[in-house]
């Protein structure tokens, strides 16, 4: 239960390099704390929006389409877990069995499952943007 | 793999039948649309008489405990299915389409039409994967496939709050119900080092010859179980069954009182099948000691909450919600009586009783929600005519004078389901009983027979409300059928069931559907010691159970008589 | 990788405390034995479930559920290890797939109460009650 067989020693780096991290920190603050100027202004106060002008508030709604990109994103993610193993596996076949065309098939259809959800997608409008 | 895709045709029509129907239902054209629903029907056909045709053998699904449960579970699910489908036709989109009708223009989006027979669709296609699960995963894809679509059919079924209320609750409590059972799987397959069915029995049938299931084993088990008591609303995950069953639209009501639960009893079969009924630490019957006193508890709470709840209601969608969870402790009783090894007499064996009551149960209930969503409620005095669903008991005041076939029909289901003699119910709840005997589960046995007494009071009530009151003419509201005639169809095609199954009844197929080999060669008790040699040859009449022989060449409903 | 003559014995009797380094693993995770995984996943089932009988706001309620998927998924990929063959593996991948289906499913529904009732306290809901 214990993980006693560890060698705490050899973590004595991490250690030295978190306390020198926590410690460049602290000195930072206190320094500008301390020699910095103090100046104060409307467009210092607001929020730092990468240089856009801060617009409203930060509760605001999304739209509903967000909603149905994030569900087609959610297909295409989900698709690709199962790509993974099938592409790791895939090149491990046996050569001596004729299996290729099954799992090339297997994947086919797999994928075709997704692109019939595709075409349902397009149909029901997600695509249009408006 | 690929013999075993020839084994899934009727899933694979329903699927393509489900896309079909997805694609074609957002389609701007109203005659397209119009195709979903005749789409739905033929795909449910074809399914059923793929099923139905296809070669015992070849559909066999080899090792597995109960090797014909797909075949029947199939046929069963296309045939009420195709019952269910009637009731559900219409239901989708009718506000919407009245809507364009009057001049709206289609928006894809707000159209529900296609998704709603998909979803019909995907839900049956995961309960007939249920049926022949021979895997955990596939169990427990096949389990979600049943419970996912549903949740959406709730909550599209009417516009009102109440719907949405209902789908949310439903959702939440199936997650939890899911998770549950996942962990219980999780730790099956830890216990067993596979997912395979037939593996995993082998194993505990190992671990039996070595001094008992281990821990995590059981532990495995029983979660799985409380997990799959949500599909089938058993006790400790029955709180949503009213709400959902009074929140959704009677059609889909029906379609949740049937769908989920025999999913839900299908997996539990197919789980216990790993254990076996004729464990070593034999109890009455074979069930391990901690699982059979878990199911135990169960059954007798199951039964008795849902009827005593039952009487206490004034809502017609909520006594049956509650007579729904009462029904599934019934089923109980005969899943811990277990099978008899090899076909096994209706009489005797406890699964073939319960695959039969499924039967009877789900055309039951179509009857009565058939009823109840062809009638609706008309609020003379507003000036909009409001309408609203039938739901307290005295709307059915008088129903058998106003509409005779509807009141008959009612009578006909509520009396099949409270169990009397000359009707459906008594013959599939005959089975339960004397399978229970059989194992010597007299202690289930005597609260089965309680409680469809205190049954009787609910049933009888809503009965004798349609056939002997006179209407309530001085009311505000009127009740009148809906104008949808494929729903006193689905009602009337019910109650002809109900009628002629007691008839003729299929209690050998459902024989035949619950055929139970012994997992692997396992360990017998000494007595039958011969059996067990002949167990792994799949001899059609083991000859363990010889006092159930003679009965076994007559069907199950002459013999009651 | 073991033989399977080694595997075998731990098929039918689960010894919980043997370690799960039965193939080449750094020396530090030797002593991390299945019991540790599957007392996370434990912890983790048991922290969703009382999150999800005692929080009332839907989306809460929702991440419990998955947490306890996510608890399942951490068993069986420790068992998997454990049983040193892929299945495990592979039902986590299903599960996945069934939990983000589920997600959709969830938010489509909330989405569409909150429209309702501007709330996402489950208590506001008591339409259905009897």
């Amino acid at each position: 239960m214990t993980l006693g067989a560890v060698d705490i020693a050899s973590y004595l780096p991490v250690l030295l390099l978190m306390t020198m991290a926590i410690l460049f920190a602290i000195g930072n603050l206190a320094g500008s704390q301390l020699i910095g100027p103090r100046r104060t202004g409307a467009v210092k106060e607001g929020t730092y929006e990468s240089g856009m002008n801060p617009v409203g508030n930060a509760r605001k709604r999304f739209n509903i389409r967000f909603y149905l990109i994030a569900m087609v994103f959610l297909v295409f993610d989900i698709e690709i877990i199962f790509l993974y193993p099938w592409a790791v596996t895939f090149p491990n076949l046996d050569h001596q069995y004729a299996d290729g065309a099954v799992w090339l098939g297997r994947i086919l259809f797999f994928m075709l499952t997704t692109i019939v959800a595709y075409i349902y997608g397009y149909r029901k409008g997600v695509f249009k943007f408006d | 793999m690929i013999e075993k895709l020839s084994t899934l045709w009727p899933e694979i029509t329903l699927l393509i039948a489900a896309t079909l129907s997805m694609i074609l239902g957002v389609s701007p054209s109203l005659a397209i649309r119009r195709l979903c629903a005749p789409i739905a029907a033929a795909a449910l056909v074809i399914a059923g008489l793929l099923a139905y045709g296809d070669d015992p053998r070849a559909a066999t699904v080899p090792n597995l405990a109960l090797p014909h449960l797909a075949q029947y579970g199939k046929v069963i699910t296309a045939a009420i299915g195709l019952l269910l489908l009637l009731l559900c036709v219409g239901l989708p989109d009718r506000d919407y389409e009245a809507k364009l009708a009057r001049g709206g223009v289609f928006d894809a989006l707000r159209n529900t039409r296609g998704e709603f027979y998909a979803f019909f669709l995907f839900s049956l296609t995961g309960l007939m994967l249920c049926a022949g699960a021979d895997d955990l995963i596939w169990l427990f894809l096949a389990l979600e496939l049943v419970s996912l679509p549903t949740y959406i059919m709730v909550a599209i079924s009417t516009s009102r709050n109440r719907s949405m209320e209902a789908a949310v609750k439903y959702f939440f409590l199936g997650a939890l119900g899911a998770a549950t059972f996942l962990y219980g799987f999780a730790l099956i397959y830890g216990a067993t080092g596979t997912t395979y069915l037939p593996k995993i029995a082998e194993i505990f049938q190992a671990q039996y010859a070595a001094g008992g299931l281990s821990g995590i084993a059981v532990a495995g088990l029983v979660l799985s179980v409380i997990g799959v008591c949500f599909k089938i609303a058993a006790v400790p995950m029955h709180f949503y069954t009213a709400d959902v069953y009074q929140g959704a639209h009677a059609s889909v009501t029906a379609f949740l009182a049937f769908v989920p639960k025999t999913a839900g009893f299908f997996a539990l079969m197919l789980l216990l099948a790993t254990v076996g009924w004729a464990s070593g630490e034999a109890t009455t019957s074979g069930l391990p000691q901690p699982l059979h006193t878990i199911l135990w508890i169960i059954a007798v709470l199951t039964m008795t909450a849902g009827n005593v709840l039952a009487v206490l209601q004034n809502s017609v969608k909520r006594i049956f919600a509650y007579s729904s969870i009462a029904h599934s402790g019934y089923m109980l009783v005969g899943l811990i009586a277990g099978p008899v090894v090899g076909d096994g007499s209706l009489q005797s064996s406890g699964l073939a009783a319960v695959l039969f009551y499924l039967v009877a149960y789900g055309v039951t209930n179509v009857g009565v929600f058939a009823v109840l969503a062809s009638l609706e409620k008309r609020k003379a005095g507003a000036a909009a005519e409001t309408t609203d669903e039938v739901d307290s008991i005295s709307d059915f005041r008088g129903l058998c004078s106003t509409s005779p076939l509807l009141g008959w029909t009612l009578v006909i289901s509520c009396v099949g389901l409270l169990g009397l003699p000359p009707l459906l119910g008594f013959f599939s709840k005959m089975p339960l009983l004397t399978s229970g005997i059989r194992a010597g589960e007299y202690g289930l046995v005597v609260v089965l027979v309680i409680n469809s007494a205190i049954a009787a009071y609910y049933y009888l009530r809503i009965a004798s409300t349609a056939l002997l009151e006179s209407p309530d003419l001085a009311s505000s509201s009127t009740v009148r059928p809906v104008g949808i005639p494929t729903r006193p169809i689905a009602g009337l095609a019910a109650a002809a069931c109900v009628v002629a199954l007691s008839l003729y009844t299929i209690t050998d197929f459902a024989r035949f559907g619950a055929k139970y080999d012994l997992p692997h060669k396992q360990v017998i008790p000494a007595p039958s010691a011969p059996s067990a040699k002949e167990a792994p040859a799949k001899s059609p009449s083991a000859p363990s159970a010889p006092a159930a022989q003679p009965q076994a060449n007559v069907p199950g409903a002459t013999t009651t008589n | 990788m073991n033989s399977l003559s080694h595997m075998l014995p731990m098929l039918t009797s689960l010894d919980l405390s043997s370690t799960l380094a039965q193939g080449p693993l750094p020396a530090a995770m030797s002593t991390i034995t299945l019991y540790h995984y599957l007392f996370t996943s434990a912890a983790l089932f048991c922290i969703g479930l009382i999150g999800f009988l005692t929080r009332r706001n839907l989306i809460i309620m929702f991440l419990c559920t998955e947490m306890m998927f996510q608890a399942a998924g951490i068993a069986l990929i420790a068992f998997s290890r454990f049983h040193l063959n892929h299945t495990g593996e592979t039902f986590v991948i299903f599960i996945l797939t069934v939990a983000a289906a589920e997600a959709a499913l969830a938010l489509a529904l909330v989405v569409l109460l909150f429209r309702r009732k501007e709330s996402l306290d489950a208590s506001v809901w008591t339409e259905l009650k009897g």
